[in-house]
């Protein structure tokens, strides 16, 4: 039987914790939640009563994202270690999602393992798609650096080792298999977490698939005009960005 | 006020800027600005993945040819036996 763990990331107060996890507590059991902590350490002791990790990785905490080739090495490995710390815990598979990616649906880890067995794939995200050898700016500064392609070529099992992908680091949903075999790679290059995560996959051996019908509501800013509502009625599953909570008014259990 | 003036400049280049054809299907895949600029190429624009690729010609010609542009076709790896 499955069963997804939802690991979500946040930095955020007590406060808005509270308010998060209620929100994912309308789709989600808060057993099935593990709340991976990158804000300050005394925040992190005077969270809420919810499965927690803190995640003291320098390369979470960067200035610059993109240029600093920001990492979510810290956060796989922390999970990772909780799984195994927690065996009885028979997690089949891990959606990732940072605290301003938002479900609107109940059932959304149903929804998401009927996509990834329709896919027959061992990852989803979104905006999938490769980018090597093309215009893309954070393939032409990542392939700058002569350990980038050197890192994929000597632990690639694929055919072409020179393949590069990009999808938005802000949702994905991963095998529990796929999800620690590359939490368990020693991250040995600095690349931005966009990249590394589908491309190290995908080296793996892992298949990676996009989401596909689920981009109308994802986006890096935000999108003009969308709100929850609007967000439901054109059938998307998650939202992102929501970074004002306060705007939010209803829960996923209202889709019902 | 750094993102606004990016927003600017970004604005002026998409309206200065031309739609990119794909060299195979003739599917517009973006829009960006092109400058030749010390024997390269500027391509300004905003959040293009564009393969750069010669376009075929029916008409055998000495004197021209046209760069075009392609995306890679939608990932679709197949799961690795032993992964």
């Amino acid at each position: 039987m499955s069963r997804v763990l939802n690991l979500i990331l946040s930095h955020q107060t007590r406060g808005e914790v509270e308010w998060l996890l209620k929100w994912w507590s309308h789709c989600s059991p808060l057993e099935n939640i593990l709340l991976a902590y990158g804000g300050a350490r005394e925040n992190f002791n005077s969270l809420p009563d919810v499965q927690r990790v803190f995640i003291d990785d320098p390369r979470l905490r960067v200035a610059h994202k993109q240029r600093d080739k920001q990492s979510y090495g810290g956060v796989w490995r922390a999970a990772a270690a909780w799984l195994a710390q927690h065996p009885q815990a028979d997690f089949t598979h891990v959606y990732f999602a940072e605290c301003d990616q938002l479900p609107l649906i109940p059932d959304l880890a149903n929804r998401l393992i009927g996509r990834l067995t329709q896919e027959g794939a061992d990852v989803l995200g979104h905006g999938v798609h490769r980018i090597d050898g093309t215009s893309n700016s954070y393939y032409l500064y990542h392939i700058h650096d002569p350990c980038f392609e050197a890192f994929w070529r000597r632990i690639s099992v694929r055919s072409d080792k020179q393949v590069v992908f990009w999808m938005m680091g802000t949702g994905s949903f991963w095998t529990r298999r796929a999800f620690l075999a590359v939490a368990s790679q020693h991250e040995e290059i600095k690349a931005y977490v966009e990249v590394y995560l589908p491309t190290l996959a995908h080296h793996l051996g892992f298949r990676v698939r996009d989401f596909r019908d689920q981009h109308g509501c994802v986006s890096g800013d935000p999108l003009r005009g969308l709100s929850v509502e609007s967000a439901r009625r054109k059938g998307c599953w998650t939202m992102h960005p929501i970074k004002d909570y306060g705007t939010v008014c209803s829960s996923p259990s209202r889709e019902k | 006020m750094k993102m606004f003036f990016r927003s600017i400049v970004l604005r002026v280049i998409h309206w200065l800027g031309s739609d990119i054809h794909d060299v195979h299907t003739g599917q517009r895949i973006g829009r960006a600005l092109l400058i030749p600029w010390r024997g390269r190429v500027l391509v300004l624009g905003d959040g293009l993945a564009l393969v750069a690729q010669f376009h075929p010609q029916s008409r055998f010609t000495w004197w021209k040819r046209e760069l075009g542009f392609t995306r890679h076709p939608e990932p679709d790896f197949p799961h690795e036996p032993g992964a």
